[in-house]
């Protein structure tokens, strides 16, 4: 029951506050019942303690009673007390008269006693309670263990005398031991009712979080572009924040973005002039201007793209419908190549969803469409799918676009798809505009690989995430 | 052949209109959204350069209303902005071709003369009509093999007539087309460049249709010139 409570990928380093909870619970219920069933036992020890020491005490106030009152010596018999464990032998019961203000000390003692003697509890250094009597533990004959209750009495001419009753404890030991087991299976039952009754609420205490939880996931994985639901009140706060969060950093890119574009529109068009004007002079100052003025432009391209990315990175639960977003390149590429009539022809499943921003899904397919209607004679085709086969657990699908035209040789292949190599490229038009794919592909987890293709040309296949 | 320009940079913006002039087009020039709409709207160009980024109104706002207008001239978009979405957004607001900053005048030039062609339904910047053969690329009129010389204003007039072949045109299509605005339009001037135009090419090949227009057609086989 314990190991369902623990969150989804926890780690090995921090406990989930599942765990906290009920640990702390546990131990916190574990260390009350230890108090509480130390205290009770205790009690339960002196309270059964003190009334075999009454009982004891009732044979020892008669005793007293028949020493204190002048008389024939031989008056105590042992059948008086109505105790016949006293009459015997060494029963665990005894009795014992002492003279004390005499050299040789008289001796007078129950049968049970045997011609043994109890050991003197003012000895053993107890000291003495109310009324001048001891009561303590002490070892007996044959080595069992004894409670004795002991008082001096002072019967004038008499003498001194110190009476001494004894009783094995063995009866209230067991006794007790009793109470012990008893006790600890009572609270070893609720210990262990306590421990459900935490794991219960940790559960029930935790589902809101759980909801949670599964409205973020749903975020990231774009189901979902903010949380919903209504949660608890200490819970309402935290996901008003991640709303806040979510909307911030979405924000934030499209300022980039937005920047980004100003930048580039606010830059190239008096880059555009100043190469047209210095082209329609044939000085050494125009053509200077028309050098640097490219060398600019190149530059401002180069950061352009590297600005982009920066700002693509992050952005959460982006989803992308491939079909429209296909349909919208092909009307493109139709006028684009309008003038050499090749036909583009789409093929793409309904409903398949590509796991990131629509920007980045057309500039990747844009660019391979471009390419392949560059060198396509007469016509260029796409087609995506989901794949069967699932790449680390993440579902992919593939989208391949080839053409008729020439296609190109394997040794090449590698170097068009080498990423970060757009400043060599300068010449308008002179790359394959397959390295930004690179990056692109690169950014998303997912592959591109060139192949040939049986129109003839080539043939691109890439593999994307998707939902 | 008529041209609209429509760009905010000023510099840009004679540029062009200077580079499409010197190609023998009638320009037009427009500064911002707004201008460059009611232009669209109201007159009949052949073509529209067009800036995505206008200040007013931006350029992709500018070519919606127009499709949505039902204005069908070949616009050709300079977008700054060169990523296919950006793309793609300019082209599904009905645009014809684009062209990114920075540019090569030529490539402006030649885009132009391909979308004017294309909306014409020819498929060469080659244009012939009997034994006339007029080069759109070079702006040069052949007869017969022998290079003929035209002033731009015959040379736009020639040209507009042979992208519509067989078909009569009204003398106001004519000046709509072969003047810019700020020209003094005076429809006994096309007359005059009719007739000298009918001398230099030395060919009976421009038919005057009485009441409606002229009609460019190849010369009968055996019509004396």
């Amino acid at each position: 029951m314990f190991a369902g409570l623990r969150g989804a990928k926890s780690g090995g380093g921090t406990r989930s506050i599942a765990r906290r909870l009920f640990v702390s619970a546990i131990l916190w219920s574990v260390a009350l019942l230890l108090v509480a069933g130390v205290i009770i036992s205790d009690i339960y020890r002196r309270t059964t303690e003190q009334a075999f020491d009454q009982r004891l005490g009732v044979y020892l106030r008669a005793i007293v009673a028949d020493v204190a009152t002048p008389g024939d010596d031989q008056r105590l018999e042992p059948g008086q007390l109505g105790e016949p464990q006293f009459e015997l032998t060494l029963s665990g019961w005894y009795w014992e008269v002492t003279r004390l203000d005499v050299e040789k000390p008289e001796f007078r003692a129950s049968r049970s006693l045997f011609a043994m003697q109890l050991p003197r509890l003012s000895s053993l250094g107890v000291q003495a309670g109310l009324g001048g009597s001891r009561s303590g533990y002490a070892i007996g004959p044959e080595g069992r263990r004894i409670r004795i209750v002991e008082r001096e009495i002072d019967i004038g001419d008499s003498g001194i005398y110190l009476v001494q009753v004894a009783a094995t404890t063995e009866e209230v030991e067991a006794q007790i031991w009793r109470f012990y087991i008893a006790l600890a299976v009572t609270f070893g039952v609720l210990a262990v009712a306590l421990a459900g009754a935490a794991a219960m609420q940790v559960r029930f205490g935790l589902r809101p979080l759980r909801a949670l939880q599964e409205e973020v996931s749903a975020i990231r994985q774009g189901e979902r572009d903010k949380i919903e639901g209504r949660f608890s009140e200490d819970l309402a706060p935290l996901a008003g924040e991640l709303n806040l969060l979510i909307d911030s950093n979405r924000e934030i890119l499209e300022r980039a973005r937005t920047q980004v574009g100003n930048l580039a529109h606010g830059l190239k068009t008096p880059l555009s002039v100043l190469l047209n004007d210095a082209r329609t002079e044939a000085t050494p100052l125009a053509e200077k201007v028309e050098e640097q003025a490219r060398i600019m432009s190149d530059q401002v391209t180069w950061y352009l793209d590297r600005a982009r990315a920066a700002a693509r990175t992050n952005v959460i639960g982006a989803v992308t419908e491939v079909e429209p977003a296909v349909a919208a390149l092909v009307r493109t590429f139709q006028k684009i190549y309008a003038g050499r009539g090749l036909a583009f022809t789409a093929q793409v499943e309904a409903g398949l969803k590509f796991r990131g921003e629509r920007q980045d899904f057309e500039e990747m397919i844009g660019n391979l469409l471009d390419n392949a209607g560059k060198w396509a004679s007469s016509r260029v085709e796409i087609s995506a799918f989901p794949l069967a086969e699932a790449e680390a657990g993440r579902p992919t699908f593939e989208t391949v676009i080839e053409d008729d035209g020439p296609g190109l040789p394997h040794d090449e292949r590698a170097r068009a798809l080498a990423r970060g190599l757009r400043l060599d490229e300068t010449k308008p038009g002179s790359g394959l505009g397959l390295s930004i794919v690179s990056d692109l592909v690169a950014l998303h987890g997912g592959e591109v690989k060139l192949e040939d293709s049986p129109l003839g040309g080539l043939r691109v296949r890439l593999r994307l995430p998707m939902m | 052949m008529r041209l609209l320009v429509v760009e905010d940079d000023k510099d840009l913006n004679r540029q062009l209109v200077t580079a499409l002039e010197q190609a023998g087009y009638a320009v037009d020039r427009a500064y911002d959204g707004e201008e460059g709409q009611f232009l669209g709207d109201t007159e009949p160009y052949d073509a529209v350069v067009l800036d995505v980024g206008l200040p007013r109104r931006d350029g992709v706002t500018v070519l919606e209303q127009w499709r949505a207008a039902g204005r069908k001239m070949p616009v050709l978009i300079l977008t700054a902005r060169d990523r296919w979405s950006d793309k793609v957004q300019g082209f599904d607001a009905g645009a014809d071709d684009y062209v990114t900053k920075p540019f090569h005048m030529e490539e402006v030039l030649a885009r132009i003369r391909a979308l004017l062609r294309r909306a014409a339904g020819h498929a060469t910047s080659d244009l012939v009509c009997g034994s006339v053969r007029l080069d759109t690329k070079a702006g040069r009129v052949v007869v017969d093999g022998a290079p003929v010389k035209l002033t731009s204003h015959e040379y736009r007039l020639l040209a507009y007539m042979m992208h519509h072949t067989g078909r009569v045109i009204s003398r106001t299509e004519l000046v709509e087309h072969l003047y810019d605005q700020d020209f003094d339009r005076d429809s006994n001037t096309i007359e005059v460049f009719v007739g000298r135009l009918r001398k230099k090419l030395g060919v009976d090949m421009i038919q005057t249709v009485r009441g409606l227009g002229y009609l460019l057609e190849p010369p009968a086989p055996g019509a004396s010139g």
